[in-house]
C-alpha cells in the first residue's frame, strides 16, 4: 500500500519550504516534526483542545492568526506564511538566538511557566493578541477581559495561568499604542 | 336599495363585532378542566403524589424552560425570542408572591391545560396546546411535586412585546383557532405501548411543538404532524417513521439515542441536547420503548435491530469533489477521520451522520460555520467542541464541502449554493 502524496510549498519562519511531496492526510504538526525537525510546537491532546500546538499564520494584510497544527492538515498551509515558536526570537547568522521576542522575554521575567510544555502555545497566542491590540487598541478597563478571552483556550497544568496573565498585562501596558486612554 | 345594502353591511359588522367581543371576553373558550378539580387535594394526597410528579415533570421537561443557567431552581426567567418580541418563562416554585404558592389545584390545571393562568392568559411558548392532552392525574402529580419544592423569592421578568401582542386577553383568538377540544390520545385497537408512546410524544414530551411546522397563526399544522420545522435558524427534523428511517435510525437505536444523546447518527445538538440533558435520559426503559414504538408505528419495540440501508452516494462534479476533499483532509479529517468514522467517545462519525441525510442542508452548514460547544452526555460521555470555520473557509469552500459530504455519505443532491452559505454567516 502506498500513501497518496501531494506537493506542498509554503513559507516557514521567513524561509521558503518545498516543493516537497507530503502525504495528503498528514497533519501540520507531523510535517513540522518529521520533515523539518521543528519540534517546538507541542503535541498535547491531539484533539485541538489544549492549544499547545499552535502556530502563527501571517495573512495577506499582515495580520496574524493562530492555527492548531495537531488538527489541521499540512496542505491547508500551502502557499501560506507560517511562524512557529522557533521563529519568534532574533538570531545571528549562525542561527544562535540573540534576542528573545518581547512576549518570550516577559514570560521569563514573570517566571510564567514551570514545565514549559504549554509555553509555545502561550507565546503564539500572546503574540497574536499583541498584534490584534496594535490594530485595535482597547480601553484600559477592558484589558483584563480581553487577555482572558484571548488566552482562555490555552491550557496549562502547572503554574495556574496567573503569571502568564500578569506577564501579558505588563507587556501590553508598557508597549505604547495598545491601550486607549 | 342602497339603504338596504347599508343596513345589511351594518348588521354583518355588528354581528362580527359581537362575535369578536365574545371571543375576546373568553366566552367561547372551553376549559378541559373538569369541575371536580375545584376540590383541593388533601395534604395526604399531595404527599403521595410527589414522587410520581417528579417523573411526570421530567417527562414533560418543565425544568428546561423554568430555570436559567445558574439561576434559582424553578424560578423561571429564561428568555424566548419570538418573531413578535421577547417573553420570559415564569417562577413556578411555590413562592406565594412570585411563584405559584398561592395557586389552587384548579388554577394550576387551567394554566397547564387551558393556557389561562391565575393572572391571565399564558403565551403559547408554554406548550399548553400539547399539555391540554395530559391526564388530570398527571397534572395533579406535577402540582404536588412543584408545591413540595423550595419557594424561590425571584421576581418574574417583564415581557417585551409590542401592542397588540402585549394584551394577554388577545390569546383568546389564538386559542379559538389552535386549541383542540379533543384531549384524548388513546386509540382503540392499538397496543398499550403504542398508546403510551403517543401520550408521551403528544402530551408530555410535546414533541410537536418543535417538530410540527406552524401555520399562519403560529399554531401546529396538524396536516404536517411531526414532519419537521424550522426553529431559531435550524431544522428540527422530520421524526415521522419515514423521517427517522431516512436519518438512519431503527426503533432500537432511536430509543437508546433518546436516552444517551449519542449514536452512529451523531450527537444531540441545539435544543435537543437540553431535552436529553433534562428529560429523556431519565425516562424509564418502558417509556423510551413506547415512544420509539409509537413513532415507528409499531405495537412494541422489536427484539433485534433492523438498521435501514445506507443511502446511495450521489455524484458531484470533479471540481466540487477536489475542492471538498482538500478542505476535508485539511480541517475535518483529523477528528472525523479520513473515512468519516469519527473517534468513539470524542467525535461523532460523519459517514453515518443524520445531519448529512436531511433534505435541508442548513444544520450542517451552520455547524461548519459556527461549530458546536463541548457537550457532556449521560454516562460520562463527553463530545469535544467542534471549532467553527467561518474565518478559515470561503463561502465556495463551505458549499463544496457541504455538497460533497451530503452527496457522498448522505445520498443528497449537491444543491447547496454559495448564496445560501453567505446568508447563514
Amino acid at each position: 500500500m502506498t500513501i497518496a502524496t501531494r506537493t506542498l510549498s509554503l513559507t516557514i519562519n521567513d524561509e521558503a519550504v518545498g516543493p516537497i511531496d507530503v502525504p495528503e492526510t498528514m497533519m501540520m504538526q507531523d510535517f513540522l516534526y518529521e520533515y523539518l525537525n521543528l519540534t517546538g510546537s507541542r503535541m498535547g491532546c491531539g484533539q485541538g483542545i489544549c492549544h499547545a500546538c499552535t502556530v502563527i499564520v501571517e495573512k495577506g494584510d499582515g495580520s496574524l492568526e493562530e492555527m492548531r497544527t495537531c488538527i489541521t492538515g499540512a496542505h491547508w498551509f500551502a502557499g501560506r506564511k507560517v511562524r512557529t515558536v522557533e521563529g519568534h526570537a532574533k538570531r545571528d547568522a549562525n542561527g544562535a538566538i540573540t534576542q528573545l521576542s518581547p512576549v518570550q522575554q516577559a514570560f521569563i521575567e514573570h517566571f510564567s511557566f514551570q514545565c514549559g510544555y504549554c509555553t509555545p502555545g502561550f507565546v503564539t497566542g500572546a503574540t497574536v493578541l499583541l498584534d490584534q491590540l496594535k490594530r485595535n487598541p482597547v480601553r484600559r478597563e477592558a484589558l483584563e477581559g480581553v487577555i482572558s478571552e484571548a488566552l482562555d483556550r490555552h491550557i496549562c497544568r502547572c503554574t495556574g495561568y496567573v503569571r502568564y496573565f500578569e506577564a501579558v498585562r505588563d507587556l501590553v501596558l508598557r508597549t505604547p499604542g495598545l491601550v486607549k486612554a | 336599495m342602497a339603504r338596504k345594502l347599508l343596513l345589511a353591511v351594518l348588521t354583518v359588522a355588528f354581528i362580527g363585532a359581537l362575535a369578536a367581543g365574545a371571543v375576546f371576553l373568553g366566552l367561547l373558550e372551553r376549559s378541559v378542566v373538569s369541575r371536580e378539580i375545584e376540590q383541593p387535594l388533601t395534604a395526604e394526597q399531595m404527599k403521595g403524589l410527589v414522587k410520581r410528579g417528579a417523573y411526570v415533570a421530567v417527562a414533560a421537561d418543565c425544568y428546561a424552560c423554568h430555570v436559567t443557567k445558574g439561576g434559582a431552581p424553578w424560578a423561571g426567567g429564561l428568555p424566548f425570542e419570538t418573531p413578535f418580541g421577547t417573553i420570559y418563562s415564569t417562577n413556578i416554585s411555590p413562592d406565594r408572591e412570585h411563584g405559584i404558592g398561592a395557586w389552587t389545584r384548579a388554577e394550576f390545571h387551567r394554566a397547564v391545560r387551558d393556557g389561562v393562568g391565575k393572572n391571565g392568559h399564558l403565551y403559547p411558548a408554554m406548550p399548553y396546546a400539547s399539555y391540554r392532552k395530559l391526564t388530570a392525574g398527571d397534572v395533579d402529580a406535577v402540582y404536588a411535586y412543584l408545591m413540595s419544592r423550595e419557594p424561590m423569592k425571584v421576581a418574574n421578568r417583564e415581557n417585551h412585546l409590542p401592542f397588540p401582542m402585549n394584551i394577554r386577553q388577545g390569546l383568546t383568538f389564538w386559542n379559538l383557532v389552535n386549541l383542540s377540544s379533543g384531549t384524548g390520545t388513546e386509540v382503540a385497537g392499538r397496543s398499550e405501548a403504542w398508546n403510551r408512546g403517543r401520550y408521551l410524544t403528544d402530551a408530555l414530551a410535546h414533541c410537536g411543538e418543535c417538530h410540527t411546522p406552524r401555520n399562519l397563526t403560529m399554531g401546529m399544522k396538524e396536516s404536517a404532524y411531526l414532519q419537521g420545522a424550522e426553529l431559531e435558524g435550524v431544522i428540527a427534523p422530520d421524526i415521522t417513521k419515514a423521517g427517522l428511517t431516512r436519518m438512519g435510525f431503527d426503533p432500537l437505536v432511536f430509543a437508546s439515542f433518546m436516552k444517551s444523546g449519542i449514536s452512529a447518527q451523531g450527537a444531540m445538538t441545539n435544543q435537543m441536547f437540553e431535552v436529553v440533558h433534562f428529560s429523556t435520559q431519565y425516562l424509564s426503559p418502558d417509556d423510551l420503548a413506547a415512544m420509539s414504538a409509537y413513532l415507528f408505528d409499531l405495537a412494541k419495540l422489536p427484539e433485534r435491530a433492523t438498521p435501514p440501508a445506507p443511502p446511495q452516494p450521489v455524484a458531484v462534479s470533479a471540481e466540487t469533489a477536489s475542492s471538498a476533499r482538500s478542505t476535508y483532509l485539511a480541517v475535518c479529517a483529523s477528528c472525523h477521520g479520513v473515512e468519516g468514522q469519527g473517534i468513539p467517545h470524542v467525535v461523532v462519525p460523519l459517514a453515518t451522520n443524520a445531519s448529512l441525510r436531511l433534505a435541508d442542508a442548513r444544520n450542517l452548514n451552520r455547524v461548519i460555520l459556527s461549530g458546536i460547544p463541548a457537550q457532556r452526555f449521560p454516562g460520562l460521555e463527553r463530545m469535544q467542541p467542534m471549532p467553527g470555520f467561518a474565518a478559515q473557509l470561503t463561502d465556495q469552500e463551505v458549499a463544496d464541502l457541504s455538497n460533497w459530504l451530503r452527496a457522498n455519505w448522505g445520498g443528497q443532491k449537491p444543491s447547496v449554493t454559495v448564496d445560501e452559505v453567505r446568508r447563514l454567516r
